[in-house]
This record gives structure tokens, C-alpha cells and sequence, in this order.
């Protein structure tokens, strides 16, 4: 069956700060489209309550893992100052990878946290995290929303996006054009992030299943670069379809919008950089030049549609006052 | 947030015993200031901006008197250093600078970890020292550096050639100096120059005054993680992002969010030349940095950025949408944000829009000949987009509407060219071939 090391067939979940208003609710949603992934939730000194209809909840990690001996995977959505409490809990219960959804945690403990995690051999993904989407298994997190079929159609391309909000808007333009994923992932934009994409890129060589990544990018730091460095290397040779947003803000250095991570520093991080060395990373390699060109990227690149009745290119308003 | 100089001596260094001169800060001449040049027989005063390059400026003055002081202080403080109004100088005394080091720690994202940036070329920009002179060390992400550690590193960059006597010093300030950037939550300190420093000393054997060598941080460029666990802000109060007073608009956005955390409405900066003929009702970091992007890349001019998310109340939606459109000289809107999972777009256009375009056009403020372009998707989309196309309607507005089968950056496009059409836009020179 299809699937990542991130979300396979196997992969089971316990959810950090599972009984506050945004994961209960996401523990509800993700249980009734993907029933039996998550086994349980932690909040402490909620020990013994259930979140409808049937996800129970503990004190500790430890303790649920004591009873579902399956979990493998941490889903953390505690607030900013108890992410590092809440991640160092999951690595010392032995869980094997822990998703940051908390936005804003602060840089010192997201570096603290990926250390103890790499000692550990333990992967982290995020903070910032959108989620994962495997169409053939399901979701971790929020990702797609209560209607995710619109959005996400099983396929072989893989999304890594920093952005949230495009990790979903990519794989939608992409099922509009007949291009289903494998897995779309929000990496995150903070600074320290736990996987980057180049983290995953000797695993996604070896998939079968994997047909190409599409990469999100931003202006700030050196994660693109790195991708640019392993694909340089030799480490994936499957098309690769880029889009590098934030050249806008290359004149403001110092200035951060949006992501933590989406700073210029002392001449560092820059968008036009960073789709320099992608474009000439290797011929697997396109760089789009608007954000909307990514599917004419893959499909340059020999990237078939897998899916019927691709959507026409011209879209018509849905109303017109002019 | 970035800290004045005299803030990050004043809390930071004194806190974690980083050694740096003595000093005292004014806002004019007074009689502390007199005081303090006389007793330390001259001062450099410096002017306490958040641009670099002070000296350049002409912001950075030695003097030997408290007369030369006091003209020094009122000239700084009268100035603009690079744009930027001096808010205090510091007067410090003056250092026999031996050597200059350039010291920074930062966090990087090749090792995904603390880094300390040594040079033994300091005292320049940091732009201009030969690479080669110029070495990074990562360490391990905790909270102490040992002082070993640090003089391995200073050995590396050639410290021990001239300066071996003050290595242990040396090693034991720059781990003060690690210490003092994990402990304050720093997102980069920098300190430029590093000075070694001749002193008098009180020789302990004989008791006369001998010179010798010691370490002194002469500058402080302090970033703090504004995600850090006490919020700088708090500590330091609130600080526009650029080095211009904020706008009433600007101010009356950030109220938006400060008593309500339902979701967030009032990120609303306008460009630093505060130009722009688009009006910005743009949704989510990355769909709203995409946008922008791609405006710019075909030619339109933003007159303001905005990054609306978390599915914030109908109200909120009304607040930051009235003063989205309260900006002089639009010629567009762009309502454009991705695929929402939360965000609900009944709620946000199709009420708190919705909402603001109505009263506006009571008020007789709305400005018919804006040319608008819609493009959302994300729970309850069909609805969301159905009441405000009925809100343009009854109130004359002219634009389209699309839903996510649109591509986001294609909007930008489909408003450029009905500007281009309906009101004779001029593309701006940015535009690229299409």
C-alpha cells in the first residue's frame, strides 16, 4: 500500500493538547474521514475523558503508550511555550516522529528540540506544520479541511510546501490538472524546521510510488539551497517542479512578513538565489516563474496526468459585475 | 525586534556579565553627562538608532570636554542618521583599541543550530572582511557554551598570534556572550567590534598601576526572536517594522487583534514610501506573499500588505476591511487568498465584507470606480462568494469573482488587465514580459 515513512498503513497517532478547541476538533474531523489513526490524546489532568466518539484521553504520553503500543506518531497541539515540553515528552516515551502544528515557537526551543530529537533518531516535522496528506491512507492534522476530496486526489507527485494554506492550494491546482499526490506535507516556515526537503529526498528517490516533487519555497534561510545541493548530488533524480516565493521582499532586508523564517539576513536566504541554484541543480529541475506555472513545470518534465477530465485552463468568473 | 544599543547593554550584557565600557545615556546635555566626561578625562558619544553604519553617518563623536559633550549631545540628537531620528546617545568612555574582533551568534539553517561567527578583522562592515578571514563555528544547541570551546575557536582565527595573554578573558566573555544570546531568547546578537583594549591595572604584587590587555564589547546589535517566550514587546514596547512613524491606518489595524484572539485581521503595514494603488485583502502567509509577489511581477502597485487568517470573526473581517479601502488613491482591489482549511469565507466576505462595502456606501465613502477581483476558496465558499456578488450588485461595484478553480496568481493578472481596459492603468515599470 502507498504511503511515506511520515503516514503509512501503519502509522498511528496520539495527539498533544487533544481536548483544546482546534484538535478536538481536528481529532473529530480526521477520525470520521479516516477512521482508526489516531488512538488517543493527551492533555494533562484530562486523564480518563473520551473526545467523541471514541478517542480516549490520558494524562501522559507514556501512559497512552502503555495502552495502544502502536502509536508511533505525536501530534502536537499544545501552545507555544509547552512545544518543547511537549516534543522532549514524545522522544522520552519513544515515539518516532512528532508533527509541530503550534505556530510561534520560539527559535531557541524549535533548535532545542531538533537536537534532542537527531540524538534520538527521532524526526520532527515542523513547527508550523500544516500536516500530512496521503489521499491512499489519510491525514495528519487539519490539512484539507472538512472536504478534502475537492482538494487532494491520490497520485504519485509529492508537495512539501513552507506555506500552509499552499500545501492545499497546490495539490488542488494540481488535481485541476489532472495531477493526483502521494503525499502533500506543510514543512513549516520557521527558521529551525525538523524536516526539510532535502530530509526527504533519498526515501522519496526509493519510492516506487513517487513520481516528482513540487517544492514551495520562500525567501529566508538555506533549506531550497540545501534541496538544490542534494539534487546537485544526485540524491533525486525524479522532476522536481519549483516555485520560490518572496523576491519582493529582497530589497527589505530585516523585515519579516509572513513566515519567521522569510527574513533576508546579511545577504543570506534570497529568493532570486535560491531559484539560481535550483534551476541549476540538474535537468530533473524547473523553477516556475508564477506560482501557477508549477503544473506546465512537471508536465515539461514528463510528469503525466493520472487523473480523468483535467479541468480547461480557461477559467471562467463565477460572477461578473463588469 | 531589534534593541537599541544602550537597551541591549543595558539589560543583556550587565545581566550576563558581557564587559563593556562604562557609560551613561541622556536625550540632551545635563549634568550627568558633564560629570561622566570629566571624571573619564573624554567620551565617544554615540547616537542610539536602529540603522548601522553610525560612524559613517557622522552619528559616532569623540570628545574631551564636557562642553565638546554637551554640543555633541544636542548635534546627535538634532540629526538623522540615515533617515532615522536618534531616540538617546549614549555617552561611553573612550577605549585604547588594540584590536578589533567581529563577534555574532545566530541561529543557522545548514546546521539547524546556534553559530558563532569569529573574525580577527572587525571594526569594518561585515560585508567587507575577506572570507577567508572570517570563520563559523556551529555548537550544540543548549544553553552554555564552554570556555574551551571558544578558545579552540579563537585559536582557529588567529587570536593567540598576538593576544595569547588575554585568551582565557577573551574565551570566558564570548561564552558570556553565548550565554547571554540563548538566555535573552536572541534571534542574532552581533557585536562589532570585539575590542581588545589596553587598561590600567593595579599590579597585585607591587601595587602600582601597570597596563595590560582586557576584552570590551563596544557595540550591541541585538535581534530577539519575537516568538520568544516573554514576547519583546513586553519588555521593550511596541516598535513599527519600518523606520517611519506608523500610519493612523496602520495604528487603528493593530487594534484589531489585541483584545480578541479569534483568528487575526490586523496585520496591515503599508510600503515604507507608503505608495501604492491596490488596495490588499490578501489571506494566509504564503498565499498572501505569493500575491503580493506576483502583483508586483505583472506591474501593479500595492498600497498595502495584509495576511488575514484563523478564521477571524465577521467583525474583525469589517474592521480591516474598511481600512483596507480607506487608503487615498485606489484604483483596485484584490481580495485573493488560497484554499482555506479553517477560515470560513461566509463568515469573512460573505458577512464582515460584505458588511463594511454596505455601510461604506451609506456613508456615501465608497468609491465606485474601484475595479474589484475576488478569488477564495475554503469552507463555505459557494455561499461566502454568493452574498458578496449580491453586495456588488446592489451597491454598483464593479469587479469578478472567482473560486479556486482559478490558479491564486492568475487574479493578479485578471485585475492588471481590466485596469488596463476600464481605467487606462500604466503597469508599472516592474512588470515583467508576459
Amino acid at each position: 500500500m502507498k504511503g511515506t515513512s511520515l503516514l503509512n498503513k501503519n502509522t498511528r497517532l496520539v495527539v498533544i493538547g487533544a481536548t483544546g478547541r482546534e484538535a478536538s476538533q481536528v481529532v473529530r474531523e480526521s477520525e470520521a474521514l479516516f477512521p482508526g489513526i489516531i488512538l488517543a490524546g493527551v492533555t494533562p489532568g484530562k486523564g480518563g475523558t473520551t473526545i467523541e466518539p471514541n478517542v480516549p484521553i490520558f494524562n501522559t504520553i507514556e501512559e497512552a503508550v502503555a495502552e495502544h503500543g502502536a502509536i508511533d506518531t505525536a501530534l502536537i497541539y499544545v501552545p507555544p511555550a509547552s512545544v518543547k515540553d511537549a516534543a522532549l515528552e514524545a522522544i522520552a516515551a519513544g515515539l518516532k516522529t512528532v508533527f509541530v502544528i503550534t505556530e510561534h515557537t520560539p527559535i531557541r526551543d524549535a533548535a532545542f528540540i531538533y537536537r534532542v530529537a537527531t540524538e534520538n533518531g527521532v524526526r520532527v516535522v515542523g513547527g508550523t506544520s500544516l500536516g500530512c496528506f496521503v489521499p491512499a491512507v489519510g491525514r495528519i492534522a487539519a490539512i484539507g479541511g472538512k472536504a478534502p476530496e475537492g482538494a487532494l486526489a491520490d497520485g504519485g507527485l509529492v508537495v512539501i510546501s513552507k506555506s500552509g494554506g499552499l500545501t492545499v492550494t497546490t495539490a488542488e491546482m494540481l488535481k485541476r490538472r489532472g495531477h493526483g499526490v502521494l503525499m502533500a506535507m506543510g514543512m513549516g516556515g520557521d527558521i529551525i524546521a525538523g524536516t526539510i526537503y532535502s530530509d526527504l529526498m533519498e526515501e522519496l528517490q526509493a519510492n516506487p510510488d513517487c513520481t516528482g516533487l513540487v517544492m514551495l519555497g520562500e525567501v529566508g534561510g538555506t533549506y531550497e539551497e540545501q534541496a538544490a545541493e542534494a539534487i546537485q548530488a544526485g540524491k533525486f533524480t525524479k522532476p522536481v517542479a519549483a516555485f520560490i516565493g518572496g523576491e519582493f521582499q529582497e530589497e527589505q532586508e530585516g523585515v519579516a512578513f509572513g513566515h519567521a523564517g522569510a527574513v533576508v539576513e546579511r545577504g543570506k536566504g534570497k529568493a532570486s538565489d535560491k531559484k539560481r541554484l535550483l534551476a541549476a541543480a540538474g535537468p530533473n529541475v524547473r523553477v516556475a516563474r508564477y506560482y501557477h506555472d508549477l503544473p506546465d513545470c512537471i508536465e515539461e518534465l514528463g510528469v503525466k496526468p493520472n487523473l480523468d477530465n483535467p479541468a480547461s485552463r480557461e477559467v471562467p468568473a463565477k460572477y461578473a459585475t463588469i | 525586534m531589534n534593541l537599541y544599543e544602550h537597551e541591549a547593554v543595558s539589560s543583556i550584557y550587565k545581566k550576563y556579565k558581557v564587559p563593556h565600557a562604562n557609560f551613561v545615556v541622556a536625550t540632551e546635555p545635563n549634568d550627568e553627562v558633564a560629570q561622566f566626561v570629566k571624571d573619564n578625562g573624554g567620551a565617544v558619544v554615540k547616537a542610539m538608532v536602529l540603522v548601522g553604519k553610525r560612524g559613517k553617518a557622522g552619528a559616532v563623536k569623540l570628545v574631551n570636554t564636557p562642553e565638546e559633550a554637551a554640543k555633541a549631545v544636542s548635534d546627535i540628537m538634532g540629526m538623522l542618521v540615515w533617515g532615522e531620528k536618534p531616540v538617546a546617545v549614549m555617552v561611553c568612555e573612550k577605549a585604547s583599541i588594540v584590536a578589533e574582533l567581529y563577534c555574532a551568534i545566530t541561529y543557522s539553517t545548514e546546521t539547524r543550530s546556534p553559530v558563532i561567527t569569529l573574525s580577527m578583522q572587525g571594526g569594518m562592515d561585515v560585508e567587507d572582511i575577506d572570507p577567508a578571514d572570517i570563520q563559523t563555528f556551529p555548537v550544540k544547541a543548549q544553553a552554555e557554551v564552554e570556555p574551551y570551546e571558544i578558545r579552540n575557536m579563537l585559536v582557529k582565527i588567529g587570536f593567540t598570534k598576538q593576544y595569547g595573554e588575554i585568551l582565557r578573558q577573551a574565551s570566558m566573555a564570548i561564552a558570556n556572550v553565548y550565554q547571554a544570546f540563548w538566555g535573552a531568547e536572541c534571534r542574532m546578537l552581533e557585536i562589532n567590534p570585539l575590542a581588545v583594549v589596553k587598561v590600567s591595572k593595579k599590579d597585585k604584587k607591587t601595587g602600582e598601576m601597570v597596563e595590560a590587555l582586557d576584552i570590551r564589547a563596544l557595540d550591541a546589535v541585538i535581534t530577539l526572536d519575537d516568538d520568544a517566550s516573554i514576547p519583546p514587546q513586553k519588555i521593550y514596547g511596541e516598535r513599527s517594522a519600518y523606520m517611519r512613524e506608523p500610519t493612523q491606518r496602520e495604528v487603528d489595524a493593530l487594534l484589531i487583534d489585541r483584545d480578541d484572539h479569534r483568528g487575526k485581521a490586523g496585520s496591515y503595514v503599508e510600503p515604507e514610501d507608503l505608495s501604492g494603488d491596490i488596495a490588499m485583502m490578501t489571506f494566509g502567509g504564503g498565499g498572501s506573499a505569493v500575491t503580493i509577489e506576483t502583483c508586483y511581477d505583472v506591474g501593479l502597485r500595492p498600497a498595502n500588505f495584509t495576511d488575514i487568517g484563523g478564521n477571524p470573526p465577521a467583525e474583525k473581517m469589517y474592521r480591516i476591511g474598511r481600512i483596507i479601502l480607506s487608503k487615498p488613491g485606489l484604483k483596485g482591489v484584490l481580495v485573493c487568498g488560497g484554499t482555506a482549511s479553517n477560515t470560513r469565507i461566509d463568515v469573512t466576505l460573505g458577512e464582515g465584507l460584505v458588511n463594511a462595502i454596505d455601510d461604506l456606501a451609506k456613508e456615501g465613502k465608497l468609491d465606485r470606480d474601484l475595479i474589484w477581483v475576488v478569488r477564495r476558496g475554503g469552507p463555505e465558499v459557494e455561499k461566502g462568494l454568493k452574498l458578496l456578488a449580491e453586495c456588488f450588485e446592489r451597491n454598483g461595484i464593479k469587479g469578478k469573482i472567482y473560486d479556486s478553480e482559478l490558479p491564486i496568481t492568475e487574479a493578479p493578472l485578471i485585475l492588471r488587465d481590466l485596469l488596463v481596459e476600464h481605467r487606462g492603468y500604466k503597469p508599472g515599470e516592474q512588470a515583467k514580459e508576459a
